[in-house]
């Protein structure tokens, strides 16, 4: 008997059988992430939270939907942009601060040190596509396909966006990198 | 603005191919600002990795309760049919709306009649439709009327026929014995008288 792994793909199987402790073993494995994509897109952590539980309940109710299993990480990322921006279209005079707003110490301050404020407050200057662009690729570590899919849009553009967005992030960090940290 | 023949960006992140990243490690050798740029991307990198992930406030999970379950019509639009039964629905509704919406009223044709010759016409064709249909109605009734009448004579017939028989032959026994009778006392007395006639 050979034994291996226990795969996403096995569980979704399990969970499109109805399996609710497969389906919880799913999220399980995925909930952190999914949270902390949400939370630095939406910087806030009750609607990370909140947002977090639709994705998951959305994905249960539309695992039918999923063609190919091997690909439940992207797709469930997909649901949760679309959640987000969903909640962005809601609340766009709020959740787009000017950049003059937004060059101060965030609304939500996650952390203490410096460079951890200094990052989150450069964060905060880029547009949602390019601040998204940036916590898929280097937070979240998808390839530039796995981006196009999540974003549904050509991989030049998500290519574009990071690129552009990594200009600002290194515009914003260089003082940082020239007085060194300690 | 980097002078690479490939894009810095693209090195940066393992995009290019491995002839292509030995054409770039080859220029970097020889260009500071290329240096500086890729040592900024790694920076930008590294301090982006500062900010560490958070651990979700509340742990998410489910519990096995219809109310988590998809709707029925979840599961039938997500079922692997479900184009079929939509092009079905569509037909559906297509014949639907020819049947009953699409069916243009009956037109009458020409300009409409005056009443007084309307009920004039239709008077007219009832009479003319209705009288043969009324007497072949009655003919028919005429003859079955007939033909049951006959039955009932030729029943009385043979029922007056099998009386006469029957009176025939009570008559004839009768006779029978009234001469019995007779010959039986012509007989006695003739005995009583000694032989004498």
């Amino acid at each position: 008997m050979i034994f291996r792994e226990v795969e996403d793909r096995d569980l979704v199987a399990r969970a499109r059988r109805k399996d609710v402790e497969a389906y919880n073993l799913l999220v399980s494995r995925w909930d952190r992430r999914v949270f902390n994509y949400l939370l630095r897109l939406v910087r806030d952590r009750e609607d990370a939270l909140d947002l977090s539980q639709d994705v998951f309940l959305k994905a249960y109710q539309n695992l039918a939907k999923l063609e190919d299993p091997e690909r439940f990480g992207p797709w469930l990322y997909r649901i949760a942009h679309n959640e987000a921006f969903s909640l962005f279209r809601r609340r766009r005079p709020v959740d787009e601060p000017p950049p003059e707003a937004a060059a101060g110490p965030s609304r939500f301050r996650m952390y203490p040190l410096e460079l951890s404020l200094t990052v989150e407050t450069a964060l905060n200057r880029l547009s949602s596509d390019q601040r998204e662009a940036v916590v898929l690729k280097i937070y979240e570590g998808f390839k530039f396909e796995e981006m196009a899919e999540v974003l549904d849009c050509p991989v030049s553009t998500v290519k574009s966006r990071l690129y552009t967005a990594l200009d600002l992030l290194k515009q914003t960090l260089a003082p940082i990198q020239t007085r060194g940290v300690e | 603005m980097s002078c690479s023949p490939f894009d810095l960006k693209d090195y940066f992140f393992g995009e290019l191919s491995e002839t292509e990243c030995a054409g770039v490690r080859e220029h970097l050798e020889g260009c500071p600002a290329c240096r500086e740029e890729l040592e900024r991307l790694e920076f930008t990198q590294a301090a982006l990795h500062s900010v560490r992930d958070e651990e979700p406030p509340r742990r998410i999970a489910f519990v096995s309760d219809r109310v988590f379950e998809p709707r029925w019509w979840q599961v039938l639009w997500n079922s692997g049919p479900r184009l079929g039964f939509a092009s079905a629905a569509l037909l559906a509704a297509a014949i639907v709306f020819h049947g009953f919406g699409a069916r243009p009223a009956p037109q009458i044709a020409g300009p409409p009649a005056d009443a007084a010759a309307l009920e004039a016409r239709v008077g007219a064709e009832v009479v003319r439709r209705l009288e043969p249909a009324l007497a072949a109605a009655v003919a028919q009734a005429e003859q079955r009327q007939s033909a049951k009448a006959a039955q009932l004579v030729d029943a009385a017939r043979k029922d007056f026929e099998w009386q006469r028989r029957a009176d025939r032959v009570a008559f004839e026994e009768t006779l029978m014995l009234l001469q019995k009778k007779y010959n039986t006392l012509l007989i006695a007395s003739s005995e009583s008288y000694g032989g004498r006639p």
